[in-house]
Order: structure tokens, then sequence, then C-alpha cells
């Protein structure tokens, strides 16, 4: 029998195991009954990706009877800081959105976290769906580089930036639509001389930067990009390109085109000061387009960047397999059914950007220009992804100096300085 | 009931008659031992972990490579490592000192004058006024102020401009020169609740006749804070100095919710960058040097903190 004393102590040991046990979290909460496909993904519910994934439900549960899709909403941030624990652990789901690009989905894929997905994507005819630039980031080699190895996601819409610009102001103020980089200079003088500031910026976000990158990208080639992105070749940040990006941007901030106060602003104030009328000319992603469709109160319009063969973009968020994930076949047909004709025809019509729609079937005016645009984008080979992508915690390098830039506290010499430390220290050694 | 205390009565005479007796300390110290072992494993274990992982290069999946000193050589270099320590410096300012040298005021003057003048009642609602922001989960208040300090429609700007100080309209959050002051002012407003509160409670204690015969001696409201409220309250302004100074040192809602350590790094703080290194730059091995430095360092001004309490204790 236990003495009081050896029963407090066998309680205490009991406690500290299951709090151990609780602290590595090794909880199993899946199911490989094949009776349950649990999918994760942040897209909003109102989102054209929202709308068009929860039809893939839909038709997923009627093709699959008996079969019970588990869905959770994360978000991206979720998502973004714990993917490697999740993954590494067996609470994973079968299916998940992730994001794409060498310090995301390739880090995990150079970890061997996410399922080769090679043999389903020529079996089931993916491969043959996406085009080159857009399957760019599905793929990725041994060293987690995008751009060629095996496949590790599948996108299955599409984004890019261009310009969105309100038509009732460019009206009010006897400004026409710009159709080179000279009239769109030129449309900002006219808005800067009448006391109202064109661009709308969010530096503490990714709005600035993408800017920057734009302006860089005017004088690059794919080359360029090449070194850049995916390390063929040598990358310079005092180069003609990035020091063109740098210093036109510093000068667009002495000029006005941006508020000095938006070095704080995020992309939502960016967004905002367009929706409500403040800016006339946000340039931003093709994601905000559903949402200007239904927010602004004006009449507006988009064109691509003028005299500019590239612009940001690539295919979309990627579905990645987890490597624990315990129904994978549940999964591939998922990832089939978001890629049929009917679920990206959805997406199309609802504000995004598909990229194996039917050309005929997209009705919305809008939505076709914007989706037209695009396909000559791509079919030029002009997407140049995204700034922040080649090493990990660009980004915030990134925000952190182009701040600095709107508020004039660097100059661009010393900011592509700073880049270029931090590109070096995180890009993989040549 | 009075069985089982009998036979526990019983039984400790049986175990005395042959054993030297047991202390208190003995008998008590078995029921420290679930705490001790949930210590153990919550805080030590982890902790433990943490620097192993600090002296590793290891990207937060796969395998850790030992480094050795490595990731501490790096942050000995690493000039935004020490700019966010500096920022931290500012933050012990505006979470620790400032607070404490108000709260102290404020509480004397609560329950000197308001709390005589006007009523227990009256300083109690102001002290719960005061404590409210101690109440708001962090990243409601930072969403608030952000909001206040809005450079285009923010409240504070459109205040000054309509009493008309439109030239004193500031980019608050967005202005290097002024970010960390701005954080640090909402800070202030944040902490001051809880020296208050502690300050207003060990002021009860102080013997009444003290003042009485202060007063009588004809010793002014100022004489009487300096030579009776602020020795007397001792032990509590250490306490109140030490907390505030680790959260100090730790903040890192704040800064997430107001400016994301920006602009440019204005407002970076050890925390903060820990985290970014961590979870953004998945420099796994890095972040957690970072935080061990930060823990260690907390870890000695606490104990510093409870050195100097100790010898304030009667």
């Amino acid at each position: 029998m236990l003495t009081a004393r050896r029963r407090v102590v066998a309680a205490a040991v009991v406690l500290t195991g299951s709090l151990l046990v609780a602290s590595c979290g090794d909880s199993d909460s899946g199911s490989s009954d094949g009776k349950t496909l649990r999918l994760w993904h942040y897209e909003g519910p109102t989102s054209a990706m929202g709308i068009a994934w929860k039809e893939a439900i839909k038709e997923f549960e009627t093709k699959h009877p008996g079969v019970k899709v588990e869905f959770e909403e994360k978000s991206f941030d979720q998502i973004q800081k714990t993917a490697p624990m999740v993954l590494n652990s067996s609470d994973a789901p079968d299916l998940m959105e992730y994001n794409k690009g060498n310090a995301t989905a390739g880090l995990l894929s150079k970890q061997g976290l996410l399922t080769d997905l090679t043999e389903e994507a020529t079996k089931r005819g993916w491969d043959k769906k996406l085009s080159p630039s857009v399957r760019t980031t599905s793929l990725y080699d041994t060293n987690g580089v995008m751009g060629s190895g095996k496949w590790y996601g599948v996108p299955n819409y599409a984004e890019y930036t261009l310009v969105y610009y309100n038509k009732d102001l460019f009206k009010k103020y006897g400004v026409a639509e710009p159709k080179t980089f000279a009239e769109l200079t030129a449309a900002m003088d006219t808005f800067v001389a009448k006391g109202v500031t064109p661009l709308a910026n969010g530096g503490a976000a990714y709005p600035a930067q993408q800017y920057l990158y734009q302006l860089a990208l005017s004088k690059a080639d794919r080359s360029w990009v090449d070194a850049y992105q995916l390390y063929k070749g040598k990358t310079d940040f005092h180069d003609a390109a990035w020091t063109y990006g740098a210093e036109t941007f510093a000068d667009w901030v002495k000029k006005g085109y941006f508020s000095k106060s938006s070095s704080g602003q995020n992309e939502e104030a960016a967004g905002v000061s367009f929706t409500s009328g403040k800016a006339p000319i946000l340039f931003s992603g093709s994601w905000w387009y559903g949402r200007f469709k239904t927010d602004n109160k004006f009449d507006w319009g988009t064109f691509r960047w003028p005299d500019s063969k590239l612009t940001l973009g690539s295919g979309g968020n990627l579905w990645v397999v987890p490597k624990g994930s315990k129904n994978k076949d549940l999964a591939y047909d998922f990832i089939d059914i978001t890629m049929s004709k009917k679920i990206q025809n959805l997406l199309g019509n609802s504000g995004g950007v598909p990229v194996a729609a039917d050309a005929s079937a997209i009705t919305d005016p809008q939505s076709k220009t914007l989706i037209d645009d695009f396909n000559t984008l791509s079919k030029n080979d002009g997407l140049a992804f995204y700034p922040d992508w080649p090493v990990p915690g660009f980004y915030d390098v990134l925000v952190s100096g182009t701040q600095k830039l709107i508020t004039g506290s660097e100059k661009p010499d010393d900011y592509l300085s700073d880049l270029q430390e931090a590109y070096d220290k995180g890009a993989p050694k040549q | 009931m009075t069985v089982t205390v009998e036979r526990n009565a019983r039984a400790v005479g049986k175990s005395n008659a042959q054993k030297p007796p047991r202390g208190p300390r003995d008998s008590y110290a078995l029921f420290l031992l679930p705490g001790a072992l949930a210590f153990l494993a919550v805080i030590v274990l982890p902790f433990v972990m943490n620097t192993y992982v600090s002296f590793t290069d290891w990207q937060g999946v796969g395998s850790p490579e030992w480094s050795g000193l490595a990731n501490y050589r790096e942050l000995m270099d690493d000039s935004e490592f020490w700019a966010s320590f500096r920022h931290s410096l500012f933050m012990v300012v505006a979470m620790a000192a400032i607070p404490t040298a108000l709260g102290l005021v404020l509480a004397a003057a609560l329950f000197d004058y308001v709390g005589k003048h006007f009523g227990s009642r009256t300083a109690a609602v102001l002290r719960a006024c005061f404590y409210l922001p101690q109440v708001l989960p962090i990243a409601v208040a930072g969403i608030v102020w952000s909001w206040i300090l809005a450079p285009d429609d923010g409240s504070l700007n459109a205040l000054l401009k309509a009493i008309g100080l439109g030239s004193w309209q500031q980019d608050w959050l967005g202005d290097p020169d002024l970010a960390l002051y701005s954080v640090m002012g909402v800070m202030i407003w944040v902490q001051l609740g809880f020296p208050l509160v502690i300050f207003m409670a060990g002021l009860q204690r102080v013997d009444p006749q003290l003042y009485e015969a202060a007063e009588l001696d004809g010793a002014g409201w100022w004489r009487r804070f300096w030579h009776i409220t602020l020795p007397q309250i001792r032990p509590e302004i250490y306490v109140v100095l030490t907390w505030c100074s680790i959260a100090a040192l730790k903040v890192f809602g704040a800064v997430y919710v107001l400016t994301k350590g920006g602009p440019g790094g204005a407002t970076d703080v050890p925390s903060y960058f820990s985290f970014t290194t961590f979870f953004e730059k998945t420099q796994v091995g890095y972040g957690a040097a970072i935080s061990t430095v930060l823990t260690v360092l907390i870890l000695a001004l606490s104990l510093i903190g409870l050195r100097l309490q100790e010898r304030t204790d009667p």
C-alpha cells in the first residue's frame, strides 16, 4: 500500500509525465481510415479562391460518398509560422495550402516534409495544364530552390501586379489613362500639382517594396530575374536595374508621389486609401480585384505597368501534401477537382486568376480583362515573382529598408548595400 | 473525520516513539514536489533545450548542426541586436521608471488628498480608471492606439488640428525619430495602473499616527511624502521596479501590434527580434541564442531585485 508521501510523489510523477508528453506535442489526432480528408487553407470565405474551394469541397464529397472533408480555416500567419513544427508532428493535415518560394515550400521540401507529387502531376495531367512560368513554383530541387527538380506543390490560380486607377479622379483632374511610363509620371506630376498624393502606399508591409521591385524590373530581363530568384548567376544590388529602382523610388518620395506618412502604414491602409477615393492610383496584386469589385464606389480600371516586359507575379499559393498525410489519394483527388474546368471557371468569374479555365466561360467583362492580361503576361514569360522570395527573412529586410527610404533616413546606395549583405548571407553559397 | 484524525495522531505518536520528530519543513517539502516537477517540465527543460539549440545552426526542421559559440559571436557583432537592446532600455524607462515615479505621486495624491477630501469611493473609482489599461488585452489596446496615432485620419492628429495646433501633427508611428517615443507613451499609459494599485495597497498599512505626528510638527505634504511615504513603502517600490523592468525587457505585444519593429528597425526590441529571427528568417539557432541572452539578463535582474527587496524587509 502506498503511504501518503509516496502517493504525493506518484501523483507528481504522473503529472510531470503528462506535462512532458503534452509539451512534446505527440498527440495523434489524424485518422487514416480513408473516410476523412483533413484540409487546411487560409483563403477568406468571400475571396475568389475561398468561393472556389468551398465548391470544390462540395464536389469532392459528392464524388466520394461516405468521405467527409474536415476543413479548418487557418490564417496565413498561422500556417507560415507553425508549418515546420506541425508537419514534423502527426498533427499534419492530409492537404494544406502553403506559401510558395525557396524560403517556404522550398525549405519544407528540402527537409523532406512534403510528398513528391511528380508522378501524380504527370498521371493526372497537371503538368500540361500549368504554363511554364506558373509551374516554376511547383518544382524544387534538392536544395529547395524552385524552378527545377520534383513537384512538391500545385498552384490552382495565379496572381500578378497591375495598376489600379480611379477613373473618376482622373476625370476630375483632367488626367488621361497613361499608356507609357512618361505619361504615368506626367499624370502623377499633375496630381501633385493639384495637392493630391497620387500613389497609395504601405511602407510597413509589401506595397512599398513591390513598387521598388517593379521599377527595377522595368530595367531588367529574364536572366536578371533568374540570377536573383533562382541563383543562376551573381546578384549585384548596385547594378543598373537595382540602382535605378532605389534611386527612382527615393526620388518619387521627394517629388511627393508617395506620402512620407506611408512609412508606417500597412497594405490594408494602402488598399483603403484607394477604395476610399483618397489616392487615385494603387499598384498592387490581382488579389485585390475581388474586393475592389465590391468596395469601390467609383468608376475604376486597371492597366499593366507601362514600358515593362516584366512584372511581379507567379502561380498562386500551393496545395502541398504533407509527408505524414494519411489519406494521400484523397488529397490528390481534391487537387484534381480544384484543377477541373468547373472550379477554375468559378474562380475566374469570382474575381480570381485561374490557371486552367475555359476562356469562353468567363462571362464577367472586368474579370475577362484581368485574365486576358495575365495570359498575355504569362505567354511572354513576364512573371518575375516577388522581391522577398530569394532568402528567408528578406521580407523584413525589405520592409525595414524601404521604410528608411520613405522617411529619408537612408540613402539609396546604403539601402542597396544592406540588401546585398542580407541576400549574400541567406542565399545558398554558389 | 474524527476517526481519521485520531488514527493519524496515533500514527504520528507511534513514529515519534521510534524516530526523532520531523520538522514542518520535511512534511511541507512533499507538497512542493508537484510544483517543482512541473517547473522542471515547463520551465527548466525548455530552457535547457533552448540553450542547447542556441549552440547549433538549425532552421527549425531537420537535424541541428553543432556550431559551438558561433551564434553568440555573431550576436556580439550584430548591430541590430544591440540597437534592439538599446530600445529595451528606453522601454525600461517607459514601463518601469516613469510609471513607478508617476504611480507613487498619484497613489499618494489619491490616498492622501482625494481620499480625504472627496471620500474613499472617489479614490477607488479613480484608481480603477488608472488600472483599466492593465485589464485590456495588449492587442486590443495596441490596435486602438494605432488608430489614435494614425498619420492621416488618426484622432490625435485630428484633435491637434481642431484646437489650432495643426503644425504639431506628426506621423507618430511612421517617423523613425518619433516612433520609439510614441510606443513608450502608449506603454506608460498601459503600465501606470499597476504601480498605482500596489502603492495604494502599501499605503494602507502605513501607520496613520506617523502622518498625524508629522502634521502636528508642521510637515507639509511633500515632506510627509518624502520622509514617511517613500521609506514606508520601499518594499513595494522594489517589487514594482523589478516586476516592471522584467516586463519591459520582454515586451513584445505592443511592438508587434503597433510598429512591427519599424520603421526601419526604430522600435525593434530583443523579444521581437528573436521572434522574427525564429519564424521569419527561420534561423532557429540564432533566435535561441537571443532568447537565452535575454533570459539570463532577466534572471540576473530578478535576482538583484530580490536581493534589494530582502535588504529592505524588516
